[in-house]
């Protein structure tokens, strides 16, 4: 079976930077300033079409970083990096333009998606029914609380029908019936054979819907492989490191952190 | 030269994009206001009243003399240069910071980076032509007819969104990297109306002064217009050798943009 995505020895180097004059310093001089940071420290990773791939994590691990990577937004700083079919990321009000209305971000999001006027038209309905807002669509996005915000995201990036769908953690807005709405249609998605991947603090939502865990440990795949495993080894891992004292987490993140 | 086709051929394969995102734009900076996007309008007129008064009440301007010797009173020559001035100033200014401002937004898998400040342009473009509509109007009110001369309008407007678009890859490209480049253009380009024969005759000053201002491809524009208005000479033609050096200066300028853009515009994202 063929693979939607493989990443081979993914890096990703960010600086840091103490002051703008470093960074500054860093833009003209051949000489290299401030501390190079990797979030992401050689990831190996492949998914097959019809897969649901969660990525489980403590804050830090470069699950963000990662997804950005797949969803093509940031470049990869070394490594190889192969996406097949169109990606659409969904995370927690992602960019719309707060002056114009709801409808009016609807049709620009999806024209900057690559789709024309006529399918936009064909589509306009579909989407606002599904995102629930009503006679709201016409009211300016600045007045829209954050969860009629990610309902519309949510609904423009399901409906037009990606190959490879990104969920950042964007259920965990909204009320308990739109979450199952979505729930429901990732479900269909699955069905249809499309490829997930589902960032999710809630590790009850990663058991329900994924086949498969990637546990990402500072910038390097720990484990991946079948949920119920992988599961089982980050929640005693997060259960250990709980028992930790304040002091012993901090020196655990420190070593691993900064250790390339 | 390979990357300025690149650029010039997503500007034409986009070409819709660009006009959809270009109306969304004047829509979303004029939607709180009751008047909407008429205050563009409304503004650019405050501002020619208060150079008109200033210049022609207190500091008494004389007429200007244009090539066929036909003298031209102050106020009009001002409008008629102004209207250039302001367009060349907001799309400059605005496409300067288009990218950063929108990275987040565009951030997007395939999406052409190069048209962002395309349609920063063109929303300014289309308040650029209503502009000319009224100040037409006005020329009209004055004495200066509608003539044969108007259609050199149709290559001078072309030729002023080649330079502005050359200029903003450039500069979209560097305030994305170092937020300051979009300030210290900012401070140039207010330094810039008083290098131009927008306010002044800078021209008639005399040599050497008086030549190296024309090497600011703005002065050619701008006398453009002018001849167009006031219908005084085919100017791209009569001043033919200057229209070369305006070419040959905008498309050196568009490559160095087009290299700039494609050589950064997938670590866009990073310099956030």
């Amino acid at each position: 079976m063929e693979y939607v995505i493989e990443l081979e020895n993914v890096k990703k180097k960010y600086k840091l930077y103490k002051n703008q004059k470093e960074r500054l310093l860093d833009l003209i001089l051949p000489k290299s300033y401030g501390e190079e940071f990797y979030a992401l420290k050689g990831v190996d990773f492949k998914a097959q079409a019809g897969d649901t791939i969660g990525f489980v994590g403590i804050n830090g691990s470069g699950k963000s970083t990662l997804l950005n990577i797949v969803a093509g937004i940031s470049p990869e700083t070394s490594g190889s990096v192969i996406v097949r079919g169109q990606t659409a990321l969904i995370s927690v009000a992602t960019g719309f333009k707060e002056s114009l209305t709801g409808r009016e971000n609807l049709e620009m999001k999806c024209l900057m998606l690559g789709f024309s006027k006529q399918e936009i038209d064909a589509m306009e309905e579909e989407i606002i029914e599904f995102s629930e807002l009503n006679r709201f669509i016409d009211q300016p996005m600045k007045n829209y609380s954050s969860g009629m915000k990610s309902r519309l995201g949510f609904a423009i990036s399901v409906m037009v029908d990606p190959d490879i769908l990104i969920i950042d953690e964007a259920l965990s807005v909204g009320d308990a019936t739109f979450t199952k709405k979505c729930l429901d249609k990732i479900k269909e998605f699955q069905q249809k054979g499309k490829t997930i991947i589902f960032v999710s603090h809630s590790n009850y939502q990663i058991k329900q819907f994924c086949n498969k865990v990637v546990w990402l440990e500072y910038g390097k795949v720990k484990a991946y492989g079948p949920t119920v495993e992988t599961m089982k080894a980050y929640e005693e891992f997060i259960a250990e490191f709980n028992k930790l004292s304040k002091e012993e987490k901090k020196a655990y993140q420190e070593k691993h952190k900064f250790n390339n | 030269m390979k990357s300025m086709f690149k650029i010039l051929k997503e500007q034409f394969q986009y070409f819709y994009l660009i006009r959809r995102l270009s109306a969304f734009e004047i829509k979303s900076e004029n939607r709180n206001n009751f008047l909407g996007s008429s205050w563009e309008v409304i503004n650019l007129v405050i501002q020619v009243a208060i150079y008109w008064f200033v210049f022609s009440n207190v500091m008494e301007r004389s007429d200007v003399t244009l090539a066929n010797g036909e003298k031209i009173p102050y106020i009009f020559w001002l409008l008629a240069g102004f209207i250039l001035w302001v367009f060349f100033f907001k799309s400059t200014l605005n496409s300067s910071s288009s990218i950063y401002s929108r990275i987040r937004i565009l951030a997007k898998m395939n999406f052409p980076m190069s048209i962002v400040p395309s349609f920063v342009i063109f929303s300014q473009l289309y308040i650029h032509i209503v502009m000319i509509l009224i100040f037409v109007i006005i020329f009209h009110i004055g004495g200066y007819f509608a003539n044969i001369y108007y259609i050199q309008l149709l290559y001078f407007i072309p030729a002023t969104i080649f330079l502005i678009l050359g200029l903003s890859l450039i500069t979209s490209t560097l305030s994305t990297i170092v937020r300051d480049v979009h300030m210290l253009l900012n401070a140039v380009l207010r330094m810039f109306i008083y290098l131009s024969p927008v306010l002044w005759d800078i021209g008639k000053l005399g040599a050497p002064f008086g030549d190296i201002v024309k090497l600011n491809p703005l002065f050619y524009l701008l006398e453009g217009y002018r001849a167009a208005f006031f219908g005084s000479e085919w100017y791209f033609i009569t001043h033919w050798e200057y229209s070369i050096y305006f070419w040959v200066l905008s498309i050196l300028i568009f490559i160095i943009g087009s290299n700039l853009h494609l050589k950064f515009r997938r670590h866009f994202v990073d310099y956030l």
